[in-house]
């Protein structure tokens, strides 16, 4: 009698034993989880406009003092300053502060038209500005216009803007080799 | 030896840069790199600076480094955009497929700020010790894409899971690189020692006449 217990004990502890050996099978072990926050960044178009002399000083902020027939030294070069090349087109803006006067014609440019081209106001690069490169000058002096800056004009303020745009040119193709031609330039 | 230095430098490969996952095993935490300045877990170091027009990949490795005595099942699915990067990721177009068939269709194809397929969790597969799941992840960025967001940074979100399982006896074996070929090896011993003892029993021989 005690052996058949004996025995059915022993049957009960091996059963027991195989199904937690066919149990750990099917079972995971363990169980983590991990989180990864990936990061997308745009680039950006950026650019510095240099103003300098002929002396190769920065042109002063508050101007320079002149009369009709001057011709000024302000050499205008644009620099690109991000990881991307772009294209780039600049205008210039004359203004005066009398509203009596008009700027216009006051001023004669000697504009470089061996790397710049003018089109519908505005005079675009010719060519693609990489990263860290300085444009050849826009133009280098400024000429006060005799015939045009009179009397009128003594004791005021003529200011000479320049602005610029600039669009990439990587996935931005041009017709015959034309930089106005590009998409994306910026509504005025 | 200028010519041999000139020619170096043109070989070397411009290497794209590769994210990896990796569980080390025993309910550890995953480890995730390259990582970046603006997230330690970052897995996209090809996706900086990106341009309208662009269309990058991103090559994930995702390995188990865990012991040989477990096998485990790796799970990807994406928690989506962080609520501030909605607007940007929203205009990003983000496919995600395992590399090792470019047949397969991608597990993920939707706005960078969704979830989508990977609403839930997707198994990358089972992997044995040693084990490498290769995903592929492609970003559009539209042509289109206004100036209103450059400059922008995008996070989004995803969550790897992992389950060990033992190593079974009916387990395919992964191939370990090992070439040893036993059963030459065996012949080629027992050979050298049927020899060593005909010679030994010659000399035996020779020594008793």
């Amino acid at each position: 009698m005690l052996r058949s217990i004996k025995l059915k004990i022993v049957a009960v502890a091996l059963v027991t034993i195989l199904m937690t050996f066919f149990a750990q099978g099917t079972l995971a072990f363990y169980s983590t989880t991990g989180k990864a926050t990936n990061v997308v960044t745009s680039g950006e178009i950026q650019f510095i406009i240099h103003e300098t002399t002929d002396q190769g000083t920065v042109f002063p902020e508050e101007g320079a003092y002149i009369v009709p027939g001057d011709v000024v030294s302000k050499e205008v070069t644009i620099e690109n300053t991000c990881t991307h090349p772009f294209y780039l087109r600049v205008k210039v803006v004359y203004g005066v502060n009398a509203q009596e006067l008009s700027a216009e014609d006051c001023f004669k440019l000697n504009i470089n038209e061996t790397h710049w081209e003018y089109y519908e106001g505005w005079y675009y690069y010719k060519g693609i500005l990489t990263p860290g490169e300085t444009t050849p000058y826009v133009f280098s002096h400024v000429e006060i216009v005799g015939d045009k800056v009179d009397n009128s004009y003594i004791g005021k303020t003529l200011s000479l803007t320049v602005s610029a745009h600039a669009v990439q040119s990587e996935h931005n193709p041009i017709t015959d080799g034309k930089t106005y031609t590009a998409s994306g330039w910026p509504m005025e | 030896m200028h010519d041999f230095i000139l020619l170096l430098c043109f070989s070397l490969p411009t290497m794209a840069k590769e994210g990896t996952v990796t569980y080390a095993g025993d309910s550890g935490e995953f480890i995730f790199t390259p990582g970046s300045s603006q997230s330690p877990t970052d897995l996209f170091p090809e996706f900086k600076d990106v341009m309208p027009g662009d269309t990058l990949v991103q090559k994930i490795k995702v390995k188990n480094a865990a012991s040989k005595e477990v096998k485990v099942k790796i799970y990807l699915r994406a928690l989506g955009a962080q609520a501030d990067s909605q607007d940007f990721l929203s205009q990003l177009g983000l496919k995600v497929r395992t590399a090792s068939n470019n047949t397969m269709a991608y597990m993920f194809d939707a706005a960078a700020s969704e979830t989508a397929q990977l609403s839930d969790w997707v198994c990358l597969g089972t992997l044995y010790s040693g084990g490498v799941v290769n995903l592929e992840v492609l970003l559009e960025v539209p042509v289109t894409l206004g100036n209103e967001y450059s400059g922008q940074t995008g996070y989004l979100d995803w969550d790897f899971k992992v389950e060990e399982f033992p190593v079974e006896d009916d387990d395919p074996v992964p191939p370990t690189g090992d070439s040893f070929n036993r059963p030459l090896w065996i012949t080629v011993l027992a050979g050298a020692g049927i020899v060593l003892i005909l010679l030994f029993i010659l000399r035996r021989r020779r020594e008793a006449a």
